[in-house]
């Protein structure tokens, strides 16, 4: 179970990008986060893995205060938290595999992983991740030579072999077309459902959410505006959406 | 009071000093501008001017006198022919194409005027002992400009109390022209020197500009023809045959074969030997043969005094002479009739051997150290740029931070590992027999102890105090940092103010009063210290972070900085006063100037790389190793590498010139070869420079082309 308690975020600039945020996500759920351009998804997210230090507020996973671990006990947690970017944020210059195995680093001998050993067991792990997301066949190719479909499939086996119990995922398909959205969404949505791995994601597309979202919050600067459960989202008209939202929402399918 | 009054007395005030005017007219700027643009040109004029004399600061009056004069009169002069100028062009030009066309002329008129009245005029206005002294032209020159400034001064001031336009057109070509005159003073071009010498110049350059034939080797073919003589010659020996003409070949027949020495008394007068006749043949017509002695333990030399020893060759090809038997000094143990040889030689043509001369298998050799320690710099400048870039990258430092207490302890452990490491260097540097008799061990051990005792204290300690920390109350978290950090800032204080006491006061002090002072100066730094950490861990509060990575950053950029900016020469010399002269200097001069350049190269391209992979590491947990190795480091490898041959190619072209300060190579070479006048193998090392540098220009130009 993750808590947000109470969860501000000031950038350097002064920019308030979350006030006040609390909220309680159970095990198995896929959350979904929407909001505006610049109403603090990315935020709220990079907060919880602490890709950005928060300024105020605590985040509890399964009783582990993560806001107060020092870098060990960072590392140790965020080797169980996989988190997918709209960018990929692959290493270009680096094999797939390695990208792919690079969710291991955690876990893994630190002193051998920076020589780019991995033991056997890992790899294989890794060939299985590739498989699950069918890119196989491209293990041993540069990850600059994939297009962005595929290197989002690569971005999710790197998540998937962390073995996660939780899944940060932002914005993972609002770079890519409408049939690969759905396809990544899929992959989501098989690890939440098969392996109950908790999913928070922040989406674009209302189509998209009615679809995969277990429940829904909806940030409006920083603050949050909107909860809703699973049904609430199957009543939700474009216009409730679009309160939300802002003018930007719009159906996948146009 | 009317405007047009104002306006005549800011004018005045202008005219009183330079820029006043402007200044009490509200435009201060302006009128410092001007005030120092007319005060250091004059002050450079005066100067400069005196710098003819044996003893210039003595002069300094006379030149400032002078130059007052020539100001003057220079402004009488310049205003009158401005007056006559605009008297003349008042109604001519109307439109502003001949206004700027007229002003040009103008300005060419002043220019023809001074110089044809600037002889005469120097010579009425300036007294005997000025011309002697004092460079006069260069003030007559300046103070035509500074005239011409002080009107355009005057002019800018009524301008601005007229609230008309102004601009600084007239300033700024004024004290350009009023630099060049300076400049082309001090600098002492001398353009009619150049234009007289520069036919040796030509014959040297033509040396070195086509030294080939220096590169090899010649021979040098002549013709020889040798003749035995015995001497003295007492009855009853057997001198030597006499010579028979051959066909083919040079010959020669002396006759007597025997004969008596020459003498000389302890006065040097000579008494002469017996005559020998020289008969010659078989050399090349018209050219000289030249006669020379060769005594009984093999010195030869040329007879003086003793009858002709060039002879020129008949058409036939034969010659002949005559001469004395020379006075040969003969070693005191040589007793009795000795064999001289008489050789006549004709030097002929020099013949191309192919083989590569001397100097030129010595350039090469040169050349080669040179490229190679061009390439051990580099090596060894990249294995020490690396890590250091790290710390001089701001994306990667300014993320790393620490707790007060983590410094505390971070500090402590340091000074601690840092101790025992020290104590442990000792005995290993005994055990393995001493600094003397295993320097490399003892050094590489002593920084492996000393070096790892520290980073070990500092990470243990500081991570120790900063989870103590975690379960401390409020007041001993304070404790401990308010203590820490005075402490820290106590040692910091303390050799600051030692070095403050001998540095600074000792520039001043007589060293007793420094010595005896030193200890308390260097407690009052301490305390200082302490007081400014305090405030430090009263600013960072308890629960703060020091950003450490951004200290780390700062200190390493600027050391980076600093090193880079002190040119490779003078890195040479460091290296041969380290180590003495020779490839070794120039390659420790080299490696230090390429650490901190490559240092900072590589540390821009740390900083120009893309932020998600490293995040996207992260996130999986990795460790700050693993972060480099993966997200960093393939991010980065390309431009490292491109950024290294750049580097190289530098490194040559350095290692060609660290040699002139005594760091091997071929400019150590070249250098010894320009002081000896030998400008044919100097040309031959500069065109080997020249290959290699623009040969590895290229090369890695095209590597790097395709790298990135
Ligand atoms: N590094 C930063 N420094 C300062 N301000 C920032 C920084 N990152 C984000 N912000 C600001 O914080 C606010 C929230 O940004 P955030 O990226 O979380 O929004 P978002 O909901 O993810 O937007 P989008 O849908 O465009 O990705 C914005 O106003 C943004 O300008
Ligand atoms: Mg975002």
């Amino acid at each position: 179970m993750l808590r947000v308690e109470h969860l501000t975020k000031v950038y350097e600039n002064g920019t308030v990008a979350l006030r006040d945020v609390s909220f309680t996500v159970e095990e198995g759920e896929f959350l979904v986060i929407i909001g505006l351009s610049g109403s603090g998804k990315s935020t709220l997210l990079r907060c919880i893995n602490r890709l950005i230090e928060p300024t105020e507020g605590r985040i509890i996973w399964n009783d582990i205060d993560i806001t107060a671990l020092d870098e060990a006990g960072l590392r140790r947690v965020r080797r169980e938290i996989g988190f997918v970017f709209q960018e990929f944020n692959l290493v270009e210059r680096l094999p797939v595999i390695l990208n792919v195995l690079a969710g291991r680093l955690g876990y893994v001998n630190p002193w051998w992983s920076v020589l780019y050993y991995f033991p056997k067991g890992e790899h294989q792990r890794a060939l299985a991740a590739l498989e699950t997301v069918g890119l196989a066949d491209k293990a041993h190719n540069r990850a600059s030579d994939l297009s962005g479909g595929q290197k989002q499939r690569v971005g999710i086996a790197r998540a998937i072999i962390q073995e996660p119990k939780l899944l940060l995922a932002d914005e993972p398909v609002a770079s890519l077309d409408p049939v690969l959205a759905h396809s990544i969404m899929g992959y989501l949505e098989r690890l939440n459902q098969e392996k109950g791995v908790t999913i928070l994601c922040s989406l674009h597309y209302l189509d998209l959410v009615q679809r995969y979202a277990t429940r829904v919050i909806g940030l409006r600067e920083g603050r949050i505006v909107y909860e809703g459960t699973r049904e609430d989202i199957r009543r939700m008209t474009d216009e409730e959406f679009k309160q939300i939202y802002g003018e930007e929402a719009q159906r996948l399918g146009g | 009071m009317p405007k047009k009054i104002l306006r005549v007395l800011y004018t005045l005030l202008s005219l009183g000093i330079p820029g006043l005017g402007q200044a009490a007219l509200g435009d201060v700027r302006r009128g410092i501008y001007i005030f120092l643009g007319a005060f250091i040109l004059a002050g450079l004029s005066v100067f400069t001017a005196a710098q003819r004399a044996r003893f210039p600061e003595q002069v300094y009056g006379l030149s400032a006198a002078a130059l007052l004069r020539l100001g003057l009169a220079s402004l009488v002069i310049f205003l009158v022919v401005r007056w006559v100028y605009t008297m003349l062009t008042r109604r001519l030009a109307q439109d502003e194409f001949t206004q700027r066309i007229a002003e040009g002329l103008f300005v060419a008129l002043v220019v023809v005027l001074f110089s044809l009245v600037g002889p005469s005029l120097i010579q009425r206005l300036l007294p005997e002992e000025a011309l002697k002294q004092l460079y006069t032209t260069l003030l007559l020159g300046m103070a035509v400009v500074l005239a011409w400034l002080w009107w355009w001064n005057a002019r800018d001031a009524w301008n601005l109390a007229g609230q008309q336009e102004t601009n600084w057109n007239g300033f700024i070509a004024l004290v350009m022209v009023g630099t060049v005159i300076l400049g082309t003073r001090i600098v002492g071009i001398d353009l009619p020197k150049a234009i007289r010498e520069y036919r040796e110049t030509g014959r040297i350059l033509g040396d070195i500009l086509w030294p080939w034939r220096a590169a090899f080797d010649y021979k040098a073919t002549e013709l020889r023809a040798t003749a035995k003589i015995q001497a003295p010659c007492p009855p009853g020996s057997t001198p030597p045959p006499v010579n028979e003409p051959t066909e083919e070949g040079p010959w020669v027949v002396v006759e007597p074969t025997c004969g008596e020495l020459s003498t000389r008394d302890e006065k040097g007068k000579l008494t002469y030997g017996t005559l020998l006749h020289i008969r010659g043949g078989g050399f090349v017509p018209g050219k000289k043969v030249k006669i020379k002695w060769e005594n009984p333990i093999g010195n030869e030399f040329t007879p003086r005094g003793l009858g002709p020893t060039e002879i020129r060759v008949g058409p036939d090809g034969t010659f002949t002479s005559e001469l004395y038997i020379p006075d040969v000094v003969i070693p005191t143990f040589a007793k009795g009739p000795q064999i001289h040889k008489l050789h006549v030689v004709q030097p002929g043509a020099l013949k191309f051997t192919g083989k590569l001369s001397r100097e030129m298998k010595l350039a090469l050799q040169a050349m080669l150290e040179s490229i190679m320690i061009g390439l051990m710099a580099t090596f060894a400048g990249m294995l020490f740029a690396v890590p250091l870039s790290f710390l001089a990258a701001r994306n990667l430092m300014f993320t790393l931070r620490t707790s007060p207490q983590g410094l505390v302890g971070g500090v402590l452990g340091l000074a601690a590992g840092g101790w025992v490491g020290w104590q442990a260097s000792q005995r290993v540097a005994l055990w393995l027999g001493g600094l003397e008799k295993a320097p490399v061990a003892v050094a590489f051990f002593g920084f492996l102890l000393v070096g790892g005792g520290a980073l070990l204290g500092f990470r243990l300690l500081g991570w120790a105090l900063d989870r103590l920390s975690q379960h401390l109350p409020g007041w001993a978290n304070a404790a401990i940092r308010y203590g820490g950090f005075a402490l820290i800032g106590a040692a910091m204080g303390w050799p600051l103010g030692l070095g403050y006491a001998h540095g600074i006061l000792g520039i001043v002090w007589d060293p007793e009063e420094v010595a005896a002072a030193a200890g308390d100066i260097a407690r009052i730094g301490a305390g200082l210290g302490a007081l400014a950490w305090g405030y430090l861990a009263y600013r960072w509060g308890n629960s703060g972070f020091v950003p450490i990575g951004q200290w780390v950053y700062t200190v390493t950029r600027l050391i980076l900085n600093v090193v880079r900016s002190i040119e490779p020469l003078i890195w040479g010399l460091v290296g041969v006063i380290w180590v003495g002269l020779g490839p070794f200097a120039g390659f420790i001069a080299l490696t230090i100037h390429t650490i901190a350049a490559l240092g900072k190269l590589y540390s821009e391209a740390i900083e120009s790389i893309h932020p998600g992979p490293i995040e996207a590491i992260q996130s999986t947990g990795a460790n700050r190793l693993q972060t480099i190795m993966f997200a960093v480091l393939p991010q980065v490898l390309p431009h490292f590498t491109a950024f290294s041959l750049y580097r190289w190619d530098i490194n040559v072209r350095m290692s060609t010139v660290i040699g002139l300060v005594g760091g091997g190579g071929i400019g150590f070479l070249l250098i010894q070869w320009i002081r000896q006048v030998q400008y044919e193998h100097a040309g031959l090392a500069v065109w080997l420079i020249a290959i290699t540098v623009s040969t590895l220009d290229f090369i890695s130009a095209s590597v790097r082309k395709r790298l990135v």
